[in-house]
């Protein structure tokens, strides 16, 4: 969760950037988020441990998908009860397109509100630390830290390049 | 486009989205009237009935057909661009992935038309829902048009998803440049997107999924729409290469269309540093490849008619070639076969203008290689009733026909004013980072 309150460091050069979150982490200062107008992936890598959870979501959504596609395929097979072509009533081999479509299908519904609920999204207020040169050209650090430590995360950000410090309030 | 910095990229594209000249409304206002008359056509066979169409038995699949299998085969390449591509890491698609993808969207909507029109008694058309009913009527899950209506409306929706994932950084960017009601409704769509790390990274994770589920369903998607026809015993239907055949033939149409889109786009929008001619040249030496598929499927479907000693299917490959529906027969295959390899000379494939004419004449050729496998296979079915039978479309299924292609271009008019054309955010992945120097 980002907490509104503390510094956020603007930079204009992505080595700064990195500077800055090497020199943070080195000082065990708590790093909120970074902001980037593109995915920087080392970044990621650095502050995130764990690889996305999307995955499980996908994963839920194929297998739910598979499982749908067979039963609605035998459901209705059974209800309607008519031997098509001589072959058997619920047919094993038309099942596996249906199967696949809906696997398919629920993957990627799935795959989406995995990345909804991963990222928070949607959110309907921007935070007010939030500079719309993030999307533009500049990246951003979002640090919290107590009030004494202030002076000190300051000087670490404006010694790695930060083009400007302020209140994240 | 490697001396573009950030800054050029958001005002590049975004001045793709400045207000309209009168070129771009009469261009609107045109797409606009030609969906009305499609519209007053589908509303007139709707009061009158079927019989407005040419289509009578044995031809009972006529345009209509013809055009939902062009449609779907134009949205292929958008998917071929925006996910396979995306999974080879092809940079070079970055630039035309989002108009590729806008391209699959609309297509496969305007395809989705034509199984509605062609029903006839349109607004009954939830009898084909899978649900409980005082007629004790199920759909038949072993038939491959019910498989075609799932794979269909699948494609529909995860092209819109997937589209729509990759623009959520760009409104976001149109978002923090906008303001009034503008930006309110942008700030809506991009779901209050903010590029923090967490988000990117479970976007790339969802995005990297999308392509790699996307990629196996549209070679499914076509190869369903290919067993509506190879899982009849109608001669010239009745294949098994059916399948890698028109999922080979969607995406030779479908680059063809791209080709088309882009060239005007990127003269009106001014984009030549952003869709450089490489890329176009990239796009058209991968036509040369699908062209070449394409000719090897008409190659073989001839000779499995020889080859097998089938009499009927024999008969109905040399009809095809010399009866009723010769000259649309050559016509696909000169445009098909023959004119793209005019791609293998670099100064066809890098000049706009042959560009431009040979994608057209490739759009033609496929839209009548449709009509060539529909028409000609059941007018020279088993029964001797049906041979040479000659079908004919009326002014309706022309009316509706030009509807369809109207709407094509209209949605992709207010997309290229409405909404990023061009992807901000994978552009600028490919550019070099600002960095100070060390």
């Amino acid at each position: 969760m980002i907490n509104n309150s503390g510094l956020i460091g603007i930079f204009a050069r992505r080595n700064c950037l990195q500077a800055a979150l090497k020199a943070l982490r080195k000082n065990r200062v708590d790093i909120q988020a970074v902001y980037s107008p593109v995915p920087l992936h080392e970044v990621e890598e650095a502050l995130s441990a764990k690889p996305s959870s999307v995955r499980y979501f996908t994963l839920t959504g194929a297998l739910l998908g598979i499982v749908s596609g067979i039963f609605l395929s035998a459901y209705t097979s059974l209800q309607w009860n008519f031997i098509v072509g001589g072959k058997p009533v619920v047919s094993y081999v038309p099942m596996v397109i249906v199967a696949f479509e809906f696997c398919i299908l629920l993957a990627i519904v799935f795959n989406l509100l995995g990345m909804l609920v991963n990222s928070q999204l949607p959110r309907f207020s921007i935070p007010v630390h939030y500079d719309t040169r993030f999307t533009q050209d500049r990246f951003g650090i979002l640090v919290q830290c107590a009030e004494s430590e202030r002076a000190t995360v300051t000087t670490i950000l404006k010694a790695a390049g930060a083009e400007e410090v302020r209140h994240a309030t | 486009m490697k001396d573009l910095s950030y800054t050029d990229i958001n005002q590049k594209v975004m001045g793709g989205m400045s207000p309209p000249g009168r070129v771009y409304l009469f261009f609107v206002a045109s797409c606009f009237l030609g969906i009305v008359s499609g519209a007053l056509c589908w509303a007139y066979q709707i009061a009158t009935g079927m019989g407005v169409e040419g289509i009578k038995h044995p031809m009972v699949w006529g345009t209509y057909l013809i055009n939902f299998v062009f449609w779907v085969g134009i949205a292929h390449s958008g998917t071929l661009i925006s996910a396979i591509l995306f999974l080879f890491r092809a940079s070079w698609r970055t630039p035309i992935a989002r108009s590729a993808e806008a391209m699959t969207v609309f297509a496969i909507a305007t395809a989705g038309l034509f199984p509605f029109i062609h029903l006839g008694r349109v607004w009954i058309v939830y009898w084909i829902l899978p649900y409980p009913n005082q007629r004790n009527l199920w759909p038949n899950f072993q038939s491959p048009l019910v498989f075609d209506v799932i794979a269909i409306s699948t494609y529909l929706l995860v092209s819109a998803l997937f589209w729509y994932t990759g623009l959520i950084p760009d409104l976001a960017v149109i978002r923090d440049n906008t303001r009034g009601i503008k930006h309110k409704v942008y700030k809506f769509f991009s779901l209050g997107w903010l590029g923090s790390h967490t988000q990117w990274r479970h976007h790339g994770a969802a995005y990297l999924f999308f392509a790699a589920l996307a990629t196996p369903l549209v070679i499914s998607v076509h190869s369903v729409v290919s067993w509506d026809f190879a899982l009849s015993i109608v001669p010239g239907w009745h294949s098994t290469i059916f399948a890698p055949y028109f999922v080979a033939g969607a995406i030779h149409s479908g680059l063809a269309m791209v080709i088309t889109l882009l060239i005007p786009l990127r003269r009106i929008y001014r984009f030549e540093n952003l869709i450089t001619t490489r890329i176009l040249e990239n796009l058209a030496k991968t036509i040369i490849l699908t062209s070449l598929i394409v000719s090897y499927s008409y190659g073989i479907e001839y000779f499995m008619a020889w080859y097998s000693g089938n009499m009927a299917e024999r008969d109905t490959f040399i009809w095809r070639a010399i009866g009723n529906y010769a000259p649309q027969f050559w016509i696909m295959i000169i445009c098909n076969s023959i004119v793209p390899l005019g791609f293998c000379f670099k100064k066809l494939r890098t000049n706009l203008v042959s560009l431009f004419v040979i994608c057209l004449l490739v759009n033609l050729g496929m839209w009548f290689e449709r009509y060539v496998i529909i028409l000609s296979s059941i007018a020279h079915e088993f029964d001797p009733y049906s041979w040479g039978s000659a079908y004919r479309p009326t002014w309706v299924e022309l009316g509706i026909m030009l509807g369809s292609f109207s709407l094509f271009f209209f949605l992709f008019l207010l997309f290229v004013k409405f909404l990023p054309s061009v992807s901000i955010t994978e552009v600028k992945e490919t550019l070099k980072t600002p960095a100070r120097p060390l």
